[in-house]
């Protein structure tokens, strides 16, 4: 199998604040992403000339971000996509570098998703026209990603017998990741009863079982394993990624099932035979959480339990931090603010670091209590290989596997 | 360009859609009809343009029995849409036809999204909404050259296990 293992890096991350309200443009948002993952990499203007982002239709392109940096770049590429988007977009800059075209690409996500144009399907996009695949759907009152998952979550109840109870561990787990984590928009922990009882949006779904909508900009820096070395950030070293893979059928995914199954079903052999590694391998996760149901799903579809145990898996302390493999350890979407995924890496990339920045206060030395509870530490004892699992829709997602 | 407005939408589908504007038009003559590949045979849903199986392009219409089985659903309780909040809670169907089960192979079948409603147009009630239920389609006029094909509880027994959200 071709695989460029080991031979590309993350060196830089940085985000802006995650609130409701950033009162700025998407651009302004962009900007200030990429110059804190610069900071982090400790690069200067000359040190990144690629740039790659995705949208939905609401962000800014490269080419004026660029220009706000002080930048001139050899390549730059603005595509549309969700939360497959990241990982894939790391294969794509990688790729580009093993050209030629450029020697370090800087990749970024910004959105004002609450203030502006919000994923959920309420605000800009309730108002728009409908036309093409989406009149199989949007007419019969199903627009929002909710509305559209929801079929497969319920499939997977009945094929399975998967319940609301044992999903809810996973926003549980998620909001005592977030109450160590600072830049989290809601770090208060909850439990699974109030999960139960929190008001229905779309059956099978809570309202804590559904992510958060959030103003933010997050970035990362890719570059070869050779220029990392020479650089004073720790790298983390890519070993496999598989990008925007799918299932038979993406234009009308429900005609090829099993609807319950995801698309990590083919992503796991391309993602896991490039890194020569398997799910046991892995140290901690980051298992796209849209909903407490997606993340479930793929930690099964990828192959860290049975197929159909992904209840089981998500609710018997496995996930959450002092488990075998925490997952999600920002509290990610639903706790910690929306980026479309490229946070739920950024966190990844911090963990094989040593250096999450949680309420320890040595935390940027690398230095950690390992005490989980309330507003303490947030860091994996031992990290060495970490997986984000990406997600755009149950057909299409995208997976990348980093070591340190 | 011809919109419909329909629950406070604008569905588009002007004269060079391809796919969508026959379907629909046939609908509003109350016949479910849906794209048989002339290549392999094989019916296919959505209206697409070339066939997923043979990638053929020539295809002719085909009406189908319309009858069919839930093989999922969800209650949409907090509408989205604002044109949907006076029919919350209603359910969202996906009804597997009774033509080309299983076929070309076992987890492929005819699956269509709609709404499930009562005879006169109302969402079905939450506690009659289950997997395996048996459907009949039925069609929502809404506009000269447009009907959306819904389904209806049918009168057949059910097909297999039948099982609800216990939510």
């Amino acid at each position: 199998m071709k695989s460029l293992k080991d031979k590309y890096s993350i060196v830089g991350v940085g985000e802006t604040e995650y609130s409701r309200h950033s009162g700025r443009s998407t651009r302004a948002m962009a900007v200030e992403a990429i110059r804190n993952a610069m900071a982090d990499a400790r690069l200067g203007r000359d040190g990144v000339d690629g740039m790659m982002s995705y949208q939905s239709g609401d962000s800014t392109p490269s080419n004026w971000v660029s220009a706000d940096l002080g930048l001139r770049l050899n390549f730059f590429m603005d595509v549309v996509g969700g939360g497959s988007s990241t990982e894939a977009l790391v294969g794509l800059a990688m790729g580009a570098i093993e050209t030629g075209m450029c020697h370090t690409v800087a990749l970024y996500r910004s959105m004002n998703g609450y203030s502006d144009f919000r994923i959920g399907g309420t605000g800009a996009r309730a108002a728009q026209p409908v036309r093409g695949l989406d009149l199989a759907q949007v007419p019969f009152g199903m627009r929002s990603a909710g509305q559209s998952f929801a079929l497969t979550f319920m499939r997977h109840m009945y094929d399975y017998g998967t319940t609301s109870e044992q999903v809810a561990h996973v926003r549980v787990a998620h909001s005592k990741h977030a109450s160590q984590n600072p830049k989290a928009l809601l770090k208060e922990r909850v439990t699974v009863q109030d999960v139960l009882a929190s008001r229905w949006i779309v059956k099978p779904l809570h309202l804590l079982d559904c992510c958060l909508e959030t103003d933010n900009a997050t970035a990362l820096i890719v570059t070869s394993a050779e220029r990392a070395r020479d650089l004073k950030q720790k790298p983390v070293y890519v070993l496999g990624v598989a990008g925007r893979v799918n299932k038979p059928r993406t234009d009308f995914h429900w005609a090829h099932g099993p609807i319950s199954r995801v698309a990590g079903y083919h992503a796991k052999d391309i993602v896991f035979g490039q890194a020569g590694i398997s799910p046991e391998d892995v140290d901690v996760t980051g298992s796209y959480d849209a909903f407490t149901f997606t993340t479930m799903l793929q930690l099964e579809e990828y192959g860290f339990c049975k197929k159909g145990e992904g209840g089981q898996y998500v609710s018997g302390g496995i996930i959450e931090l002092g488990g075998r493999r925490p997952n999600n350890t920002s509290g990610s979407h639903l706790c910690e603010g929306y980026t479309h995924g490229m946070s739920m890496v950024i966190e990844n990339v911090r963990q094989l670091r040593g250096r999450v920045d949680d309420y320890c206060p040595g935390w940027a030395e690398g230095k950690h209590s390992y005490d989980y509870s309330p507003g303490k530490c947030r860091q994996v004892k031992n990290a060495r290989v970490a997986m984000n699992l990406g997600w755009s829709m149950p057909p299409t997602g995208s997976a990348l596997i980093l070591r340190n | 360009m011809a919109t419909v407005e329909y629950r406070g939408m604008n569905l588009v589908i002007p004269e060079n859609d391809s796919e969508w504007r026959e379907h629909f038009k046939l609908a509003r003559s109350h016949r479910l009809m849906l794209r048989g590949c002339k290549g392999c045979g094989l019916l296919r849903y959505p209206p697409s343009h070339g066939c997923p199986w043979c990638a053929s392009l020539d295809w002719e219409w085909k009406e189908v029995s319309g009858r069919g089985t839930i093989h999922s659903y969800e209650i949409v309780v907090h509408a989205i849409q604002p044109g949907f909040k006076e029919w919350t809670p209603y359910p969202v169907a996906l009804v597997e036809l009774d033509e080309q089960r299983g076929t070309p192979t076992e987890h492929e079948a005819l699956r269509i999204i709609a709404n499930l409603v009562t005879p006169d147009f109302k969402p079905e009630a939450e506690q009659n909404v289950a997997i395996g239920k048996r459907v009949r389609v039925v069609f929502q006029d809404i506009g000269d050259d447009f009907a959306l094909p819904q389904f209806t509880l049918s009168d057949e027994p059910a097909q297999g296990r039948v099982w609800q959200f216990p939510g």
